[in-house]
């Protein structure tokens, strides 16, 4: 994994993101470089989906809120 | 007569007037962005990150837009379409084709070379949008339609396959036998490549000879390099691959629909890539959403109309899909009407794809005037005699108001319709109708007052 990989996923433990704010978040790095980054987050099949589509990876906090955002 | 490619089109727009050029480098992030601000076609000659690339996107944004692809009147956009696909013309093989002039093959493979952006606020992730997809099956032959796929990593893409269409129905065919499905996704091919992939063909009916009727001449097609597929020669872009027999369990979207509505999240197959190939010089097209696919819309479900309504032996006048409901869900017909033809009229119209609202007038309105419209509605209908309902007919998921999340993953919507007989009903006189008019205005003139 790519060290913006890992930052990715650390994020989306800590709270779950639209990948909108997780592009705005990385607008430093080139789109390429954070497109493969990305898909090295995707790969690892750990992913998982609010209800208004947000990302979040359990084992965190994120969890507890996306699962909030369920019983809005 | 030379079959016109994409960057044919892109060149008639630009004599038109009708294309924005950028030439400041601009950041793929923001190129859905800077679309959205202006009303024309927009191409983007330097895309950071990409040299050598360029991006053309918001095509056909607009009737203007599609009745130069038709080289038509805009009134006359349904009339012109229905004529030029009344002929069917075969696609013709070529050995050398434009769109295999750069090949990345096996471990080259990589989806981020193409300068496809984040288009909207909600969406799960970058999308191409503006794809035609070939695949074949056994029995039934070779079909084409227009998927969006959503970027996963390097090979791999989501593909929207939750409505049913032709490809859904091959690709249940193969995943039924635990088989994936081979396909070719064409990327940045002629408007009319585009419209064919749009319309609502039988499944014996190949769109290719479709698109060779819309040009008056025959598509080029060359062989793919990896599966046993062809595509448009003339291409921009192409990605050869296979929808994996996983079924409807990955997740895909949400993505800016062309209803106009961000959608939710789906459970969609994966298409893995596992070859590339373009141009030299290639240009991406990023289909803007939704106007660009609701105008697409637009002349397919028209000229479906129009086909109904002569089936059912009924005398259209003139017929509009309206982009307000994206092309697609409303179709508003007047008619020469006989005794009955009103209704006659709304169940041809009801039977088309998904549309769910129909209006029928007589031929007196002007269906491009809003206000003629509602007129007629007002005048013309009674609410207990002059509207159908139909339950349970085949319905789109992009619909909120048909609560397809209450499905399973991978099933299909029902919806219901209504059709208004905005008709002169029978048995009122004709002449209860009559409009008033200024007495004398034929005989004075204004500017000889002033």
């Amino acid at each position: 994994m790519s060290g913006l990989a890992d930052t990715i996923e650390a994020t989306l433990v800590r709270e779950p993101l639209q990948f909108a704010e997780l592009v705005d978040r990385h607008r430093a790095v080139a789109w390429r470089d954070f497109l493969h980054a990305w898909g090295e987050v995707r790969e690892k099949d750990i992913l998982k989906r609010d209800d208004i589509g947000r990302y979040y990876i359990p084992g965190g906090a994120a969890e507890a809120v996306a699962a909030e955002t369920r019983a809005i | 007569m030379a079959k016109k490619a994409f960057r044919d089109f892109l060149h008639d727009l630009d004599g038109a007037g009708e294309i924005q050029r950028v030439a400041k480098p601009v950041d793929p992030r923001d190129l859905s962005g800077l679309a959205a601000q202006t009303d024309k076609a927009v191409l983007f000659d330097e895309i950071e990150g990409y040299p050598g690339w360029r991006v053309a996107t918001a095509l056909l944004s607009s009737r203007r837009r599609l009745a130069i692809v038709l080289g038509c009147a805009e009134d006359r956009i349904a009339q012109e379409f229905e004529a030029r696909s009344a002929r069917a013309i075969a696609p013709e093989p070529v050995g050398n084709a434009p769109c295999q002039e750069v090949v990345m093959e096996g471990d080259d493979v990589d989806l981020t070379a193409l300068p496809f952006p984040l288009m909207h606020v909600y969406d799960g992730g970058p999308y191409i949008s503006g794809t035609f997809v070939v695949s074949r099956d056994a029995e039934y032959g070779r079909n084409a339609g227009s998927y969006r796929l959503m970027y996963r990593n390097r090979r791999e893409t989501g593909i929207d396959l939750v409505s049913p269409s032709d490809m859904r129905f091959y690709y249940q065919r193969m995943l039924d036998r635990g088989e994936p499905l081979p396909i070719a996704v064409a990327v940045g091919v002629h408007p009319f490549e585009m419209l064919a992939a749009s319309y609502k063909a039988p499944i014996a009916n190949d769109e290719l000879e479709l698109a060779g009727g819309l040009h008056g001449t025959a598509v080029p097609m060359v062989k793919c390099r990896t599966v046993d597929l062809e595509v448009p020669a003339d291409s921009e872009i192409v990605l050869e691959g296979e929808i994996l027999p996983i079924g409807w369990t990955a997740d895909e979207g949400p993505f800016g629909e062309f209803s106009q509505i961000s959608g939710d999240v789906k459970w969609n197959p994966v298409f893995r890539v596992n070859c590339i190939t373009h141009r030299r010089d290639p240009i991406f097209y990023l289909l803007q959403m939704p106007w660009e696919n609701d105008w697409l819309s637009a002349p397919v479900t028209e000229a479906a109309g129009l086909q109904a309504l002569r089936v059912a032996s009924v005398e259209p006048v003139a017929i509009r899909a309206p982009v307000g409901s994206c092309g697609y869900w409303t179709l508003i017909a007047s008619i020469r009407k006989r005794p009955g033809e009103g209704k006659n009229a709304l169940l041809a119209l009801l039977s088309v794809a998904e549309v769910k609202l129909a209006i029928v007038t007589d031929d007196d309105i002007d269906i491009n005037n809003p206000d003629d419209i509602d007129w007629a509605l007002t005048f013309r209908v009674q609410a207990d005699q002059d509207l159908i309902t139909l339950a349970g007919a085949r319905g789109k998921h992009v619909d909120p108001s048909i609560r397809a999340w209450e499905m399973g993953q991978g099933g299909l919507p029902l919806t219901a319709k209504l059709g208004i007989d905005a008709t002169i009903p029978e048995g009122i006189p004709k002449w209860l109708y009559k409009r008033i008019e200024a007495y004398g205005k034929d005989r004075v003139r204004l500017e000889d007052y002033l």
